[in-house]
């Protein structure tokens, strides 16, 4: 009896247990392995809501590179070429073709991938029949000038910029091959592009290992036209105390001395408007982390003009679990088609999503601690966006991971769009629905308020600019809502001021005539200090 | 000559840089009571200038309010001011009390403490870009309290200008003497404190077995 009780109990267990699991599977969902955060105006990580989602990561089989080594398909390569990706440092997304270019580094190749990411084109060479080496930057651009799709590759190993027309699917024609200028200006002794990119005028820039002096600058025709966006020596306490020494030093301690040269910078990106971006990829780097060059080579974002642009996280971080301190290393830098810009941090693993502004919108990604989870990264090396979507390319994990936006995400950038093109109150509703899902989103408390000092509510401006701790937007507001006090109160002011005044005067009058109105200690007070005199 | 009240006291010390302090030590005035009111008061303006300045002029960390910083940057500066400031200038033949050295100290802080809470008031009203009257108080109101400190010391011990300064700037390096000690003696005594409450503990367990 005893028996059959025991197994029924059992069975009445196991029953309420699959029920339970499968009541869980039913309401649980793949969450992303990282928390998503913000930082609020002081500088501390608040939560925030997920703009992103992982969509999923696709690796080089389901790219479909194994075609490279199938001898009956028109992309054949070679019979062991690889089917997958390896540390692959750079990915480009052509948004005019809608297609997708990624440096294969290790497999010294070029891959042509379409909006889906399958495969469509690869290229091992040009037409001068020498073999890529370790490609490691990559550019594609339709000339403005003769209407021809150009691409940009920096051959790292081959110590050569390779610019080439595209053909067909496998076929580069080889244009014009930029090598290590012959120039005293020139003091560097290897010439290994990583990264490239090409302005309008079809201006070559390419960022160089060990040559620090900023991107070297390429014409059109293949003349060296001098550096481009060096970055500034990033003033530490032992640079300061060097500056001193020099003062009191001899020629040959000088000569000795270590030199403080500054960073050079690991990536950037051109926009529409021809504004080179460029990323620094040195540990907390406060100087220079992120630049956004004019064509003079003139940063806009410059923190000594009195600015606070901020990039990346603002503080190292101990991972418990990986038992390893991260801090910011800015690799890659993307300016997707609708301004925002992403930068990926190599340490982290995270994207950081700025607007226009570099006003900081969400930060996504992380990195790999002990286990391998999709939208977790060991070597992130490039970012792309379209169609917001995020690519997120890994060089050790050797996929592309995508991240789609999320309601939160799409309602945000829709908010921000219209907020950077100035259009406030339309953005108002929106920027409500935000908040309904984050109540401590930033931004949206700045577009708030902003739609509200246009409309001329500028109590509640004041409100808004309050919560969002922005100071100068609520000092604008608190002029207008100043003058509209006064404004409004203009009789009653005055009124007081002058019963205040006439007060005073027969006050004084009558205390001269030693006639006192007010009685008890304070009336003494007065009376005693005009007897002493 | 001079028959005030205590109020016209202060007024006359801070109205009279030059002669005020003498002509308080020579009527053998000042009072404590409005001393203790004063260091008060500058706790009290600390407080308001950190709370309740304008949100535009407002660069505080506002997210957390500690009280304590802001009793030693008042309270605890003060006192630590007239102890070391008696150590000192009795090693340096100063005439001083310990009494006078606190009244005359106090009653020259007033410049500071008012033109503080003006400016607390003041930038409630006024936008970033008239910035520049809170500046000028700010500097009145230090510039007045340092003049006025100078003069103070100098009546109450009877030194020439020069030496007032010298005595001054070893106060400061005493307030730090006894600065550094007292917080050394606080984490000495937390470590005691420490020890036999863990020989308690530990006697308290043995007891309940």
């Amino acid at each position: 009896m005893l028996r059959i009780k025991n197994s029924f109990k059992k069975i009445l267990c196991a029953g309420l247990a699959a029920v339970a699991a499968m009541s869980m599977t039913l309401n649980t969902y793949a969450a992303e392995p990282y928390k998503s955060y913000i930082y609020d105006a002081w500088g501390d990580p608040i939560p925030s809501q997920n703009a992103y989602r992982i969509d999923k990561a696709v690796t080089g089989f389901d790219m479909g590179l194994d075609r490279l080594s199938d001898p009956a398909d028109p992309l054949f390569i070679g019979e062991n070429a690889s089917a997958r990706l390896a540390n692959a440092k750079d990915m480009y997304f052509d948004p005019e073709l809608k297609q997708f270019w990624v440096a294969d580094t290790d497999n010294n190749r070029i891959l042509r991938l379409d909006e889906e990411l399958k495969l469509v084109g690869a290229y091992t060479g040009a037409s001068d029949g020498k073999n890529f080496a370790a490609p490691s930057g990559i550019y594609v651009k339709r000339s403005v000038i003769d209407n021809k799709l150009y691409i940009y590759i920096a051959d790292y190993e081959n110590s050569r910029v390779v610019k080439a027309s595209v053909e067909s699917n496998t076929e580069l024609e080889l244009v014009m091959e930029y090598t290590r200028p012959e120039t005293d200006l020139y003091t560097v002794e290897t010439f290994n592009p990583s990264k490239v990119v090409a302005d309008k005028a079809e201006n070559v820039y390419a960022v160089c290992t060990s040559v620090n002096q900023g991107a070297v600058q390429f014409t059109k025709t293949g003349k060296f036209q001098g550096y481009f966006g060096a970055n500034r020596v990033e003033v530490t306490a032992a640079v300061i105390a060097q500056k001193l020494w020099r003062k009191f030093a001899s020629n040959e301690q000088i000569s000795g001395m270590q030199r403080n040269v500054p960073v050079e910078y690991a990536n950037f990106d051109i926009d529409d408007g021809g504004f080179i971006y460029t990323v620094t990829e040195a540990a907390n780097a406060t100087t220079d982390a992120v630049k956004k060059l004019n064509p003079a080579g003139y940063n806009i974002w410059n923190n000594s003009t009195g600015d606070t642009y901020v990039f990346g996280d603002m503080a190292s971080e101990y991972d418990a679990t990986a038992n390893q301190t991260y801090s910011t290393r800015l690799t890659d830098i993307c300016i997707s088609d609708n301004g925002l810009i992403n930068v990926l941090d190599f340490a982290t693993g995270r994207v950081f999503q700025y607007d226009r502004n570099a006003e900081l919108l969400c930060i996504f990604g992380t990195k790999n601690s002990k286990n391998d989870q999709r939208g977790s990264f060991s070597s992130p090396n490039a970012v792309e966006a379209y169609n917001n979507n995020i690519y997120v390319l890994d060089g050790a994990k050797n996929d592309i991971t995508i991240y789609s936006e999320t309601t939160f995400g799409s309602l945000m950038h829709e908010a921000i769009e219209l907020y950077d093109q100035g259009r406030y109150s339309e953005a108002k509703p929106i920027w409500e629905n935000v908040l309904a899902r984050d109540g401590g989103y930033p931004m949206a408390y700045m577009g708030l308020g902003k739609a509200a000092l246009n409309e001329g509510e500028y109590k509640k401006a004041l409100d808004y600019f309050e919560t969002a701790y922005a100071q100068k937007s609520y000092d604008r507001a608190f002029k207008y809502a100043r003058n509209e006090f006064i404004e409004e109160y203009f009789n009653v002011i005055v009124t007081v001021l002058a019963v205040l005044i006439v007060w005073l005067i027969v006050l004084s009058k009558l205390h001269k005539r030693n006639i006192f109105i007010i009685k008890g200690k304070l009336g003494k007070l007065f009376q005693k200090q005009k007897e002493g005199r | 000559m001079y028959e005030f009240t205590p109020i016209g006291w202060l007024k006359h010390c801070i109205f009279h840089p030059v002669e005020g302090f003498e002509d308080l030590r020579w009527k053998k005035q000042g009072s404590m009571k409005i001393s203790a009111v004063i260091v008060f008061m500058l706790f009290v303006a600390m407080v308001a200038d950190r709370q309740l300045t304008g949100f535009q002029f407002n660069g505080n960390y506002v997210k957390i309010f500690n009280v304590v910083p802001l009793i030693v940057q008042s309270v605890v500066y003060y006192i630590t001011w007239c102890i070391g400031n008696w150590s000192i200038c009795t090693l340096l033949e100063g005439e001083g009390t310990f009494r006078k050295i606190c009244i005359y100290s106090a009653y020259s802080l007033v410049p500071y403490i008012v033109c503080t809470l003006i400016s607390v008031l003041l930038s409630n009203f006024l936008v970033q870009e008239e910035a520049i009257w809170l500046i000028a108080l700010y500097y009145l109101g230090y510039g007045w309290s340092i003049v006025l400190m100078i003069q103070a010391m100098r009546a109450c011990h009877q030194y020439s200008f020069g030496k007032t300064l010298i005595s001054m700037l070893l106060t400061l390096a005493a307030m730090l003497l006894i600065l550094f000690l007292a917080i050394l003696l606080l984490s000495l005594f937390q470590q005691v404190y420490v020890f036999f409450y863990q020989i308690y503990t530990e006697i308290a367990y043995r007891i309940r077995g």
